[in-house]
């Protein structure tokens, strides 16, 4: 570790020796890598040496003559020997390959750099097919080219397509284009590398000296990039991401703060974790099972999936979920069971040093991701990590979720005719409340927030609502949860107003908080507003539905009350009921007062 | 003895160059060392660098073919390093 903090050429040379004397099954597979260069990589090739031992492998790394690239590919002694060559690799830069573009007004610019620079592409092409004659099917790693750090008058370069920059842009999106549509080549993206390792990778001095551009800090950064691209020939990547829910992908803890107290947003720090699951999704796309192991209820959990209005990930993206209160061990265990994978194939992250720590000494082939529980750490670890490494993209990988969701489904068929007795064992009680100073502060901020099950989504002040509770026969009704757990406090909304011979009642809103989501709590609900009109002699009931970008939930409730449409125009329904019919209550809700 | 170890240019040569560590300084030169090659001066130009996070003038990569001019180099930068009896034996 020290010879990777200090860059100390002699200390990296002795952890190269301690690496070599280690028993050969630490060390990973041998990889004989050629690397072929337009300049200097001798002095720093015990440094590179380092590096990919790191991956780890057994290296064996042969320099190719400085500066003649396809000389080496058509006699290379390794390539087409028993050596059994693993990867070659050209790195290539301006200074030898296109000097033309650092000059371009003493080189005949426009036309003649232009020509040069179609030559280059050419050259190219017809690397890659010397390549593929000489030793097909040894994987070929073709460098873009790098913006120089120095050049003069790099303001008036930018302005000119066939100035210097423009002309590197073209010649490293002719790299990707053949790279993309060839199998066996890749691309090391030096351009990459070198806008992150910034101006201090660069020694001009010994780049003049001996054609060796690179500090020693470069030398280090630029045999680290090059091990993390070969990596994936020896290493595979790891398949399965299983992650944490609170204080990883939403701050805070949804058991105890709630769907209102987690933080996931647009606003600091929420857009972290927003950032977090754009990442997690886009590893799924890229074919990496996501699996929760979580310690909540699942109730919770699953509510936070459906309510939270800015949650990226989705209850589907998620292949297994262990939403319990087991030993997180067992439930990778048991994860990596049902997906018929191995323990090596997990990586796993969570914002707890404990659960961490936990699974480090029970299952020690998952890797760890995070060291930290700080937000933007995870993210790091989630950005640097070299777990989902890969070199190209299969059918298979971008189709791996599904395939492994419709196994999942099957199982869980299994358990759904169980739905009616777990909604029975809650022992919930409808508490009928009518909205009233008491209660206000509450209603109108499940008015003013409710998304989902809101069938008009109108956001009434504080204000408005007292109007219409001033207003005769208005029917104002909240609801309020108790069940085994405790009192879940005020969870649904109704609001009704009156016409003014007080023989027809308009749904003004209608709202079910999406904690209390497929609980049936808006038939009791609804049942006690039909009493209350009843006894006020109401004749005909009118409700409407808007529809919003997310309350496709409530779509058919009327539909299903028996209510009749009258008519529909623009995502909006306009019902009727008349006369008024008998409530049902769910049989699992008791209606309390 | 204290000399030799407290002295971090002679250290970084002698460990550069796996040489014994108490060699004695004056023996540590391009000319005496068989593997102070080219390529030795290029990875020790950069060590030198590193180490004392200084950049070297044009004259100066010249003059750094023994302890001694590597020492005098150095100083000019303003990094002294003494010279002790032991050093010189």
């Amino acid at each position: 570790m020290k010879a990777i903090e200090s860059g100390s050429l002699p200390q990296i040379r002795r952890a190269l020796q301690l690496i070599r004397e280690l028993d050969s099954q630490y060390r990973g597979r041998p990889m004989h890598v050629e690397l072929l260069s337009t300049f200097n990589l001798e002095p720093f090739l015990p440094v590179l040496e380092f590096a990919l031992s790191c991956i780890p492998s057994q290296v064996d790394m042969r320099v190719g003559p400085l500066n003649d690239i396809e000389g080496q590919i058509t006699q290379s002694r390794f390539a087409n020997s028993s050596y059994g060559l693993d990867a070659r690799v050209v790195v290539w830069r301006l200074e030898e390959a296109l000097p033309e573009v650092l000059y371009p007004f003493t080189c005949g610019f426009p036309e003649k750099v232009v020509t040069r620079v179609d030559q280059l592409l050419e050259r190219v092409e017809r690397l890659v097919s010397l390549h593929q004659r000489f030793s097909a099917g040894v994987p070929l790693f073709i460098s873009t080219f790098s913006i120089p750090v120095y050049s003069a008058n790099s303001i008036l370069a930018a302005q000119q397509s066939a100035g210097l920059f423009g002309s590197i842009a073209l010649v490293n999106r002719h790299i990707y284009d053949v790279a993309s549509r060839t199998d066996g080549v890749y691309v090391l993206d030096l351009a990459f590398w070198a806008a992150l390792a910034g101006k201090d990778y660069a020694d001009v001095t010994l780049d003049f000296l001996a054609r060796q551009p690179l500090s020693a800090h470069g030398q280090l950064e630029f045999a680290f990039f090059l091990a993390r691209n070969l990596r994936p020939l020896v290493v595979p990547r790891r398949k399965v991401l299983a992650l944490d829910l609170d204080n990883t992908i939403w701050g805070g803890i949804i058991g105890e703060d709630g769907v209102d107290g987690v933080v996931l947003g647009h606003d600091f720090p929420g857009n972290i974790y927003l950032r977090i699951q754009r990442e997690l999704l886009e590893l799924r796309h890229q074919g990496v099972l996501l699996v929760i192991i979580s310690k909540n209820n699942e109730a919770d959990a699953r509510q936070a999936f459906e309510c939270l209005p800015d949650m990226i990930l989705k209850w589907e993206d998620f292949v297994v979920r262990k939403i319990n209160w087991n030993h997180k061990y067992e439930n990778l265990r048991a994860a990596a069971r049902e997906l018929g994978l191995g323990l090596d194939s997990f990586v796993f992250i969570d914002d707890s040093h404990y659960e961490c720590e936990q699974m480090r000494q029970f299952l020690p082939e998952v890797l760890i991701l995070n060291e930290s529980s700080d937000a933007l750490q995870l993210l790091r670890a989630i950005w640097e990590t070299d777990a989902f490494d890969s070199l190209a993209l299969s059918d298979e990988d971008r189709r791996r979720h599904q395939d492994y969701t419709v196994r999942e489904a099957r199982s869980v068929q299994a358990h759904h005719g169980d739905l009616q007795s777990f909604l029975q064992s809650l022992e919930m009680e409808a508490i009928i409340e009518r909205v009233e100073f008491s209660n206000l502060e509450r209603v109108v901020t499940l008015v003013g927030k409710t998304n989902q099950f809101n069938l008009t989504t109108r956001r009434h002040s504080r204000t408005q609502v007292q109007a219409m509770l001033e207003s005769p026969g208005t029917i104002a009704l909240a609801l309020r949860l108790r069940d085994k757990f405790g009192d879940q406090g005020i969870v649904a909304v109704l609001l009704a107003l009156c016409d003014s011979d007080q023989s027809t009642l308009k749904v003004d809103s209608f709202l079910v908080s999406c904690r209390a989501l497929g609980r049936g709590v808006e038939d009791a609900l609804w049942a006690a507003t039909l009493e209350r009109a009843r006894q006020q002699k109401v004749r005909r009931l009118e409700a409407e539905y808007i529809a919003t970008a997310k309350n496709a939930i409530g779509a058919e409730l009327y539909d299903r009350l028996g209510f009749q449409r009258i008519r529909q125009d623009n995502g909006s329904i306009y019902y009727c009921l008349e006369p008024i019919a008998v409530p049902i209550i769910p049989s699992w809700i008791r209606l309390g007062q | 003895m204290s000399a030799v170890k407290d002295n971090p240019l002679h250290r970084l040569l002698v460990e550069f160059f796996e040489l014994p560590a108490n060699t004695r300084s004056e023996d540590i030169s391009q000319q005496l060392l068989a593997k102070w090659d080219s390529l030795a001066m290029v990875q020790l130009i950069t060590e030198l660098e590193r180490r004392f996070s200084i950049e070297f003038d044009v004259d100066e990569i010249n003059r750094l073919r023994s302890y001694a001019e590597i020492r005098e180099v150095l100083s000019r930068k303003g990094l002294v390093f003494e010279d002790s009896a032991t050093l010189r034996g």
